[in-house]
C-alpha cells in the first residue's frame, strides 16, 4: 500500500466532488433549521429532484431546463410538507419520513411506468451538466489537477454557500427568519408573519433540495437509480447539526464526510472489503455528529455554570 | 359527535383519500384502478399460498410496528428498527449454525436471546447519545441502519458465506414450524403475537409502562416525581431494539432457514409506517400492520394480473401516512365551534 497513491493532490478534488451533493442537502436542511424546523424530508426532496432532472434531460436534451424543473419539483414536494406541517400541524419528523417514503415509492413507480425501466435508468441521450474547462491551468501541474474540469454545479455550490450565508446574517429576511427560529412568539409580537416565514423557508429549502438532486443525477453521475440518494440527505442533516445551521461550518462538516468517502474509494484497491469502505462515511458521520453535540453540550454547561457562579 | 366516532370517520376518509390518489396514479398510466384494487385483494387472500404469504409478511411487520410504537411512547423516533432486524437475524443465524452442541429447544431459545441482546445493544447507542448528549436520534438511527446492513453483508459474503452464488449463510440447524405450506407462514407468528400482547400489557398495566408514558409525555414531570427520564428512555430504546432483533430471528429461523443478504430491506420502515399512521398507538398498530401486509402481499398478484407496477402500493402507503399525520385534516366545520368553546373555557379559567 503506497501512501502517496492514497493521499495526493487529486484527493482534494475527490473529496470536494463527493461532498458537493451533501453540501447542497445540508443547505436545504439549514434553511429550515434557521426557522426551527427539522427538515427530515431532505432525502425525499433530493430523490424527487434527481429523478426529475434525469427524466427532463432525457426527454428534452437540455440540462438547464432539467435543473429548473427539478428545482420546481423539489419545491412542490416541500410544499406538501409545508402545508402538512404548518396548516394541519403534522409532526415534522413523521411527515418528513412520510415524504421520504413517498419520494422513494413515486420515483420507483414513475421509473417503471414513464421510462419503462426498473432498478436504474441510464441512456446516452441524457445530457449531463457540463464541466468547466479552464485552458490556462493546463500547464500548471497541481492546480490543473485540483481546479480544472469542475462541474458547473460544483462551482455553483460555493456561490450558494456564500449567498445563503449573506441571506441569513446580512439581510432583513434572514434576521426575521432567525427570529422566528429563536422565539416564535417574540417574532410574532414584533410584527413578523411567522407562518409566511416558515412557508418561505420550506419552499426555498425545496428549491435547493431539488438542485441537490439534479446535481446528484446529472453532475455527480449521469443516471438515475432507485434510492440513489443513499442517505446523503440524512448526512446533510447531520452536517447541518455539526455546523449549527451556519452554512460555512455546515459545508466544512460535509467535507469531512466527502474525505471519508474518497479515502475509502482509494483504500478499496488494496484489498479492504468493499462493505467496510461503504460503511465508513456513515460511521464517520455518526461519530462526528456525536462529538460535535457532546462538545456543544459541555460548552453550554460551562456557560450556564459561569452565569450562576458555579452552583 | 363524540371523539371515537370522529376518529373513525377520519380514518375512513384518510383511507379513501389515499386510495383515491392511488387510483389517480393508476389512471395516469391508463389502467383501470378498480380492476387493480380487486386484483390486489385477490392476491392477498385467494388460496392457501396467498393467505399464508400474507401471514408471513404480517409477522415481522407486527413486531417492527410495535417496536417503533413503544419507542415513540418514550418520545423516541426510532427509525433504526431495520438495522436491529438485520443484526438480530445474523446473530440468530450464527448461533443456529454454530452452537449445535445445545439440544434443539435450548438452541432455539439461545437464538432468540442472542438476537434480542444484539438488537438491544445496537439500539443502546442512539438511545444513550440522545439521552445524554441530545444527538438527534432520527439521523443516528438511519445512518446506523446502513452500517448494520453493510456489516451483515460483509459477514454473509465473507466469513459466514455458504459459498454459493447468492450472498447467504449456511442453513441453520433449528427451524420454526411452517404450518401453511407451501407458503412461509410459521409459528413465529404466535411468538410475535405473544410478544406484542406482553408489550401492550407492560405499557398499560405495569409501573415500568407508566414510567415510559410519563417520560414520553413530560420528561420534566418524570424527573420531578423521581423517575430518571434518561434511564427510562435508554431502556425503552433497548426494548425496541430487542423486538427488532426478535423479528430478525423469526425471519431467519422461520421464513428463510438461513441468513439471506438484504433480507430485511423495508421490514423496519414498513413497520414504522404502520405505527406512524396510527400515531404509535400500540393497540391499533397491529391492525395497521395487518392492513399493510395485505397491501404488500397482494401487490405481487396485482402486478402479474393487471400490469400496474407493485410500487403503486408503496406510493399509496406513503400518501396514506402523509395524510394521516396531518392532525387537523377532516375536522370540518364542527372544529371551529369547538375551538371557540375551548378558547372560551380556557379564558374563564
Amino acid at each position: 500500500m503506497k501512501f502517496s497513491n492514497i493521499v495526493n493532490a487529486s484527493l482534494i478534488y475527490a473529496t470536494f466532488r463527493s461532498a458537493t451533493p451533501i453540501i447542497y442537502a445540508a443547505l436545504c436542511a439549514a434553511i429550515t433549521q434557521q426557522a426551527n424546523i427539522l427538515n427530515i424530508g431532505t432525502e425525499g426532496i433530493m430523490l424527487v429532484g434527481a429523478f426529475t432532472a434525469v427524466t427532463v434531460s432525457y426527454l428534452t436534451g437540455s440540462w438547464v431546463l432539467a435543473i429548473v424543473i427539478s428545482m420546481l419539483a423539489g419545491m412542490v414536494i416541500a410544499w406538501i410538507m409545508a402545508i402538512g406541517h404548518i396548516k394541519y400541524q403534522a409532526e415534522i419528523c413523521a411527515i418528513g419520513m412520510g415524504i421520504n417514503m413517498f419520494a422513494l415509492a413515486i420515483t420507483k413507480f414513475l421509473l417503471n411506468s414513464i421510462l419503462g425501466k426498473s432498478g436504474s435508468f441510464t441512456d446516452p441521450s441524457i445530457v449531463g451538466i457540463p464541466r468547466v474547462h479552464i485552458p490556462f491551468l493546463e500547464n500548471i501541474p497541481v492546480l490543473n489537477q485540483i481546479f480544472n474540469d469542475w462541474c458547473i454545479t460544483e462551482w455553483l455550490v460555493i456561490v450558494l454557500v456564500i449567498v445563503v450565508t449573506f441571506l441569513f446574517y446580512k439581510t432583513v429576511w434572514g434576521l426575521r427568519l432567525r427570529a422566528v427560529g429563536k422565539f416564535e412568539l417574540a417574532a410574532q409580537t414584533a410584527g413578523i408573519n411567522v407562518n409566511a416565514m416558515k412557508y418561505q423557508a420550506i419552499l426555498i429549502s425545496g428549491l435547493i433540495g431539488g438542485l441537490a438532486g439534479a446535481h446528484l443525477s446529472l453532475g455527480y453521475s449521469k443516471l438515475f437509480t432507485e434510492g440513489m440518494t443513499n442517505s446523503r440527505g440524512f448526512m446533510g442533516v447531520a452536517a447541518m447539526y455539526f455546523g449549527g445551521a451556519h452554512p460555512v461550518f455546515t459545508a466544512l462538516g460535509c467535507l469531512i464526510f466527502g474525505f471519508a468517502d474518497s479515502i475509502g474509494a482509494r483504500v478499496q484497491a488494496y484489498g479492504v472489503p468493499s462493505q467496510f469502505v461503504l460503511l465508513m462515511p456513515y460511521v464517520i458521520t455518526v461519530v462526528v455528529l456525536a462529538i460535535s453535540m457532546i462538545s456543544k453540550k459541555s460548552a453550554e454547561q460551562k456557560k450556564k455554570s459561569s452565569l450562576t457562579g458555579g452552583n | 359527535m363524540n371523539e371515537n366516532l370522529r376518529a373513525v370517520r377520519k380514518w375512513l376518509l384518510t383511507m379513501l383519500l389515499a386510495m383515491g390518489i392511488g387510483a389517480l396514479f393508476i389512471l395516469l398510466i391508463s389502467e383501470n384502478p378498480i380492476d387493480a384494487y380487486a386484483a390486489l385483494f385477490k392476491g392477498a387472500f385467494n388460496g392457501k399460498l396467498k393467505f399464508g404469504t400474507t401471514l408471513a409478511s404480517f409477522t415481522p411487520l407486527l413486531i417492527t410496528s410495535t417496536a417503533f410504537a413503544i419507542a415513540a411512547k418514550a418520545g423516541a423516533f426510532n427509525v433504526g428498527v431495520e438495522g436491529e432486524v438485520f443484526l438480530g437475524g445474523i446473530t440468530a443465524a450464527y448461533i443456529g449454525i454454530n452452537w449445535t452442541f445445545l439440544p434443539d429447544p435450548i438452541l432455539l431459545v439461545a437464538c432468540f436471546l442472542g438476537a434480542m441482546i444484539v438488537g438491544a445493544a445496537w439500539a443502546f447507542i442512539p438511545g444513550a447519545l440522545k439521552a445524554y448528549f441530545d444527538v438527534n436520534e432520527v439521523c443516528v438511527t438511519i445512518l446506523m441502519n446502513s452500517v448494520a446492513l453493510y456489516i451483515t453483508s460483509y459477514l454473509v459474503s465473507g466469513p459466514m458465506s455458504a459459498g454459493v452464488a447468492n450472498a447467504q449463510s449456511d442453513p441453520v440447524t433449528v427451524n420454526l414450524y411452517q404450518f401453511l405450506k407451501p407458503s412461509s407462514a410459521n409459528t413465529g407468528l404466535f411468538i410475535a403475537i405473544a410478544a406484542v400482547i406482553f408489550i401492550i400489557w407492560m405499557l398499560k398495566k405495569t409501573t415500568f409502562g407508566y414510567k415510559i408514558r410519563t417520560v414520553g409525555t413530560n420528561p420534566a414531570h418524570a424527573e420531578y416525581v423521581g423517575i430518571n427520564p434518561k434511564k427510562v428512555f435508554i431502556q425503552t430504546m433497548m426494548i425496541s431494539g430487542a423486538l427488532g432483533g426478535m423479528a430478525g430471528c423469526i425471519e431467519v429461523l422461520g421464513v428463510h432457514g438461513y441468513f439471506l443478504n438484504n433480507f430485511a430491506t423495508g421490514l423496519g420502515s414498513n413497520g414504522m409506517l404502520a405505527a406512524l399512521i396510527v400515531k404509535s398507538d400500540v393497540v391499533l398498530a397491529p391492525f395497521m400492520a395487518f392492513f399493510l401486509a395485505i397491501l404488500k402481499s397482494g401487490a405481487m398478484g396485482m402486478q402479474q394480473s393487471t400490469g400496474v407496477p407493485k410500487s403503486i402500493v408503496d406510493t399509496i402507503t406513503a400518501v396514506f401516512i402523509i395524510i394521516a399525520t396531518m392532525e387537523l385534516l377532516f375536522q370540518f366545520t364542527g372544529s371551529k365551534k369547538r375551538k371557540k368553546k375551548a378558547e372560551k373555557s380556557a379564558e374563564e379559567e
